[in-house]
């Protein structure tokens, strides 16, 4: 049952995932985007994840493609226009190169991995879908890395508003 | 109560998304739709890495996505940031007419 339930949440995003790399428009590539991401929230819940999937739907869904969203809106970006555009040499080298190693990385998957399951670390705590342990290791073991990312954040902030800030005129 | 998701699945589902991800960075030439398509990569790498950590039974794989997603913040922020102003000088964001440091 949760295998079905995993894959059809797989399918759907990856179905979306595709719709938004095909769509021309980039405000419907985003809300694609969004319900790929949401149909990736249901797995990591299956996946004993439930904080991850959390702060997937808050934080990525919600807070950076909105960000999207609105820099989207106040550019007012026009379509790609797709009439004239023969692939480069070099993008037809890329893409194939993509696709190949897609397709060994695919076999190497199918081959090595079948029989191992995602359910087998039933005993562990957070397996349970606690965030308890989560959090006692980020906030020990992880302490510094986590402290690091509070000023990283606080540096981007700062950043963007330096970027985008307008010159001022002497 | 304990389901039985195979890591293949979750490996197959987050190589197929890495690969959609790959193709639209390669393809689209919207600056956005690229970055879009770079996000879609880091949760396909996400995915990789929860399925990994609920393979082996370690918190370690959730607590590298929740680090992920953190500089995926930060990163968006300043990407952005920089479409803006690169839309203020040039009145386009397609990566096809932004060609001032190319070779």
């Amino acid at each position: 049952m949760d295998r079905l339930i995993f894959d059809v949440a797989a399918v759907v995003a990856v179905l979306f995932a595709a719709l938004m790399v095909l769509n021309r428009n980039p405000v419907r590539s985003v809300l694609a985007l969004v319900v790929s991401f949401f149909f990736l929230a249901i797995g990591y819940v299956l996946l004993w994840a439930p904080f991850i999937a959390a702060i997937q739907v808050i934080v990525y869904a919600g807070a950076i493609l909105v960000l999207f969203l609105f820099v989207l809106m106040l550019l007012n970006v026009p379509l790609e226009d797709v009439a004239g555009t023969e692939p480069r040499p070099i993008q037809q080298i890329l893409g194939g190169a993509a696709i190949l190693l897609f397709t060994i990385g695919l076999v190497e998957l199918l081959s090595g991995y079948g029989a191992k399951n995602v359910t087998q670390a039933g005993a562990m705590d957070f397996a349970r879908g606690r965030i308890g342990p989560l959090a006692r290791l980020i906030y020990s073991e992880y302490l510094l890395p986590f402290e690091a990312l509070s000023v990283l954040l606080l540096a981007a902030l700062v950043g963007a508003f330096v970027l985008v800030e307008r010159e001022k005129r002497p | 109560m304990i389901g039985s998701i195979p890591l293949s699945d979750v490996l197959l589902a987050s190589a197929a998304l890495f690969a959609i991800g790959l193709t639209g960075a390669l393809l689209r030439r919207n600056a956005i739709a690229i970055f879009l398509s770079i996000e879609l990569m880091m949760n396909a790498a996400n995915l990789a890495l929860i399925g990994y950590g609920a393979a082996l039974g370690t918190p370690e794989g959730q607590i590298a996505v929740f680090f992920v997603i953190a500089i995926a913040a930060a990163e968006a922020s300043v990407g952005l940031a920089i479409f803006v102003a690169l839309f203020r000088h040039t009145e386009t964001i397609d990566v096809n007419k932004v060609n001032l440091l190319k070779w």
